[in-house]
Parts: C-alpha cells; structure tokens; sequence
C-alpha cells in the first residue's frame, strides 16, 4: 500500500518535470494581445494576436504598406515617437506587459536595427557602439566599455574588419559594415530580443549573406524579429513565418509548413506572386 | 546661329549682373583696404594696443576699442549664446506646442527688430537704474540682437536631421534629453555653430545697440563690468564725427581692424560649411 503511493507519486514528479520542462523550452517571448494601431483615424495594424518564441527567428513578411514596420516598432514602443500613432491592445515581453515598464527599459531589452544604415555619422566607430552603454550608464569603467564594445563587435562580425581604425568615422565604413555596426550598437546594450527591419533592404548581395549568416549564429543567444518584404529571404533565414496583409495576421507557422503547406489562400498567391 | 548669339548675350549680361550685385562689397572691402591698411602700417603694433591720439596728435592706438569688443562679444555670449541655444533646440522639438510656437514668432520678430530700439530697451532697463552706462549693458543688447541668429540656425540644424537617426538614438534605451542633447546636438554641432559663430560676427560689428549702452571709452581698457566699456564699431562712429583728420585716419585704421576680425570670424565658417555630410 505504502509503495504503491509512493510510486504514485513519482509519477506524478516527473510529469510536472515534464511539462515545466515543454513550458521553458517553448518559452514565449513576444506574445501581442488583439493588438491594434492607428496613425490618425487610419486603421494600420487590426487585431493582430502574435507568440513569438524565444531564440528563434521570427520573420514577418507581407508586401510593402501592410503595416510590418509599424507592427514592429510597436514591440518596443518606438511606435510612440509617432504624434498621431494609437495603439491598443497588449504586448508582452516574456509574460510582462511592455505598457507597464517604463519604454526606456523595454528599448534596452529590446533592440532595434533598421533599414535605412543609420550610425550616427558624427561619431567614430568606436564611440557609436560605446554610447548607449555610456548614456545609459551600463559599464563601470573605461576598460569594461572597451570590453564591452569589443565583444559587441565580435558579435556583429565586425570585429577583425574595424580593430584597426576604431576612431575613424562610421560613415567611411561599407553599407554592409554600417549595417553591422548598427547590429552592435544595438548588441551591446545586451538586449534579449533584436527587432530588424528590411535590414538588407539597402545592401547588395553579399552584403546581404553576410548578414543573414549573422542572423543565423545571433538566433542561439537572441530572439530575433525580421521584416522582410522577400519571401525568399524569409524561407532562407527564418524558423516561424508570420504572413502579414492590409494589417491583418493572414497565417502563422513554422517556415516549412508555411512555404510548403500554406492554410490560407492568400498566403499560397503571396508566395507564388500573384500579389504584392 | 541666331540662338547660339541669344544665349551668348544672355549668359554676358547674367554675368555683368551679378559683377554689378556684389561690386558694392568689393568697393567696401577695397576702400577699407585702400585707406585702413596704410594706418595700419604706420601705427605699427602700438596702434593695436595704445589708446586714443588728442585732436590732431597723430594715431595713438585703438587698443581699448579692441579689447572692449572682446570683452562684449565674450559677455554677450555668455549671457546669450545657452538660452538662444536652448531656444532654437526647443523650437524644434516641440515645434506644435504653444511654447514651440511663441518661441519661433518672437525669434522671428527679434530677427527683424530695429537693432537701436535694442539699445533703448536695455538703457530703460539697465542703464537708468544703474545711473550710468557698463559693459553688462552693452553685451546684453549684443545678446539680444545675436541670439535669434543662433537660435534660428539651432533649430534649423536640428530639423534637418533625418528622423531616422533619431529612432535610432531612441532605440538605445534613452531619455528624450539624452537624445537631443547627447546624440541629435552632436550631430548637429557643425550648424549650431556655424549659427553661433555668425552671431558673433554680427554683435562684433553693431553700433546701435551700444549707442545707449555700452556708453564708449576711449582712454582706459577695462574698468569692470559695471562701468563703461568701448568698442571698435562704436569708436569709429565717434570719430568720424569728429573734425580732426587724425581721428579720420584712426577711423579708417579701426574699420581695417574690424573687417580682419570680422573675415577672421567668417572664413572658417565658409570652409567649415563645405566640410559638413550626413
Ligand atoms: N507616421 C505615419 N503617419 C501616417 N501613416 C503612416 C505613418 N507611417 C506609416 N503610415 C502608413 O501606415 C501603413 C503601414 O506602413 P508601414 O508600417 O511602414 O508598412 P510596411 O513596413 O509594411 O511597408 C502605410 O499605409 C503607411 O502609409
Ligand atoms: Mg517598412
């Protein structure tokens, strides 16, 4: 009798194991709720419900207007810059609702690389990694900046090209290179989720590689959210598609099922072509 | 043929045009030359740092003329150059608000004001409570008179900053006041200060708003701030006046001086201008 209870309960142990264990391995960390925004009266993003696992990456693609780029900087309220930009709905950032941190908070945890190259032209190459650790007060000394700028740069895959010439101007560096460095500037704040839109957008073909392979190592240790307005980009480095159309959440999935087996109509006339 | 002759006339009488448009700036700046240089020459060094001749007792120096403009256009700065700087960076940013708005009519209309109404303001303000004319009056009318220049050339170099980096410089987790004053100001430095450095070109060569100010001196370099004070614009409008053909070639000695810091001021500001890429 005694054994039997016993045994019942380690049963039951090593279900919870289990299922603790499914829950942490498909741990969500974006999650919107019926999420709407609005630029004025114009009705941009309509009712989009999103779970955006951890250490993935994330595509969401859809032809050009139909509100990806105002889906994503909702993510981090860089939306907010917007005057006329309303947004209701929420959106979670690993179960905790980004409405109530403080949006200086949610911008560190969550970084953004966009698709106009922008590092700031009037500073070194050095300085446009290091400032954001430096204004937000995140390193302690002059030897953890230089650490941590360092890493960051590693991390980008830029390292070996620029650790000759860290003060000259970002500006003299290749479109692919800024574009790096704009993937360390923001790397270097240490955020867990990196926002990135069109980032090839501007860049030429091998430029292009070279960043989609740096998305692929990034995916271990981020998460990461890609627009694209190519599908093709979005078959080649994304694990889960999110098709986007007129601001509404057409279809979502993992890449495969997505490309090879699309649930909706529209996705299957998107992929082949035949709008956008 | 006829439309080969047609532009030639055209393209000739656009040059003549222009020749004719900027002739009065070469007329002044040879003039000037013509007549301040030999002054110059002959006064030597001492008529940099002397003080003023008597009445028809050679050129003596303008010395105490000069080091009053510094001292104007350095007091004047510091009291105008961080609120016209504030101002301008305020007319950008929030370019919609009531404070935004206000800002940028009353920038307008400092822009335009008659400079020696400047002068009576500070005088009713200043100058008669005191008793008596001082340096603080004079540069506080060359603030007046310099900060709608910085401010406007502040606010416009703000504006034209692609809002593109401003996303970006939000995107690093920052304070709206770190974004404007640590990234967007740097990147906008080279036409602030363009803005500044323009503002102080312009105060170093005003005499109206220093008629009912700054009061003149002549004989003594700096007597304190509270205290009149000279300066070369000023100086070169008393002696004119004057009837002693000394104080004529003083004059025209002290314009000389005044253009040099004047295009001291101004060339580099060409040249910086060129340099400037987003
Ligand atoms: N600041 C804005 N004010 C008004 N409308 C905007 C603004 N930004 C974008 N829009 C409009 O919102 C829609 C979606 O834009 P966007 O999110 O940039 O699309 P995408 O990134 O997919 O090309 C477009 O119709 C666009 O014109
Ligand atoms: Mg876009």
């Amino acid at each position: 009798m005694r054994a039997r209870k016993s045994k019942d309960r380690g049963a039951k142990k090593i279900e919870t194991a289990i299922e603790t264990a499914i829950e942490t391995a498909i741990e969500t960390a974006i999650e919107t709720i019926n999420l709407n925004v609005y630029y004025n009266s114009n009705h941009v993003i309509k009712s989009v419900s999103l779970q955006i696992p951890e250490n993935v990456v994330f595509a969401i693609m859809g032809p050009s207007g139909c509100g990806k780029s105002t889906l994503l900087r909702a993510f981090n309220r860089l939306i907010e810059l917007q005057e006329n930009a309303r947004v209701e709905g929420d959106i979670k950032l690993y179960g905790r609702s980004v409405f109530e941190m403080n949006p200086i908070e949610v911008r560190r945890q969550i970084g953004t690389v966009f698709q106009q190259v922008n590092p700031f032209p009037h500073l070194s190459i050095y300085e446009n990694v290091a400032m954001g650790l430096k204004l937000n007060k995140l390193v302690k000394s002059k030897d953890e900046l230089n650490r941590t700028v360092e890493w960051a740069l590693k991390k980008a895959a830029l390292w070996d090209e620029v650790k000759d010439r860290l003060n000259d101007f970002a500006s003299n560096l290749s479109g692919g290179q800024q574009q790096r460095l704009c993937i360390a500037r923001a790397l270097a704040l240490k955020p867990e989720v990196l926002l990135m839109d069109e980032p090839t957008a501007n860049l030429d073909p091998i430029a292009t590689e070279k960043i989609e392979d740096l998305i692929y190592e990034l995916k271990k240790e981020y998460t990461i959210i890609i627009v694209t307005h190519s599908p093709s980009q979005a078959a080649r480095v994304a694990d889960f598609v999110a098709f986007l159309y007129l601001g509404k959440l057409i279809e979502v999935g993992p890449v495969e099922k997505i490309f090879e087996n699309p649930a909706e109509n529209l996705t299957e006339k998107y992929l082949t072509g035949r709008i956008g | 043929m006829n439309r080969l002759v047609k532009e030639k006339v055209f393209l000739i009488s656009i040059t003549v045009l222009s020749l004719l448009a900027i002739l009065p700036l070469f007329h002044i700046l040879f003039s000037v030359t013509v007549n301040g240089l030999p002054v110059l020459v002959k006064g030597g060094f001492g008529f940099l740092t002397g003080t003023l001749a008597s009445p028809g007792d050679g050129l003596g120096g303008i010395g105490v003329a000069i080091v009053g403009t510094f001292v104007l256009v350095f007091l004047s700065s510091l009291i105008g150059l961080p609120i016209a700087v504030v101002a301008g960076i305020y007319a950008a940013e929030y370019p919609n608000s009531a404070i935004g708005r206000l800002t940028k009519t009353l920038l307008q209309i400092m822009l335009e004001f008659p400079t020696i109404l400047v002068g009576l303001f500070v005088m009713q303000i200043i100058v008669v409570p005191m008793g008596n004319y001082s340096a603080l009056a004079g540069a506080l009318a060359l603030a007046i008179v310099m900060m709608p220049y910085v401010a406007v050339s502040t606010e416009e170099a703000m504006k034209e900053i692609p809002f593109t980096y401003r996303e970006a410089a939000f995107s690093l987790g920052l304070t709206r006041f770190k974004v404007v004053f640590r990234v967007l100001m740097g990147m906008a430095r080279k036409g602030v200060l363009t803005g500044i450095l323009i503002g102080m070109a312009k105060v170093a060569g005003e005499t109206a708003p220093l008629l009912f100010s700054a009061g003149g001196a002549s004989r003594v370099y700096f007597m304190g701030i509270d205290k009149p004070i000279g300066a070369i614009p000023l100086l070169i409008y008393n002696l004119v006046q004057q009837p002693y053909k000394n104080y004529h070639q003083i004059a025209w000695g002290a314009a000389f001086v005044l253009m040099l810091i004047f295009l001291a001021i101004f060339i580099p500001i060409r040249l910086k201008i060129k340099e400037v890429k987003i």
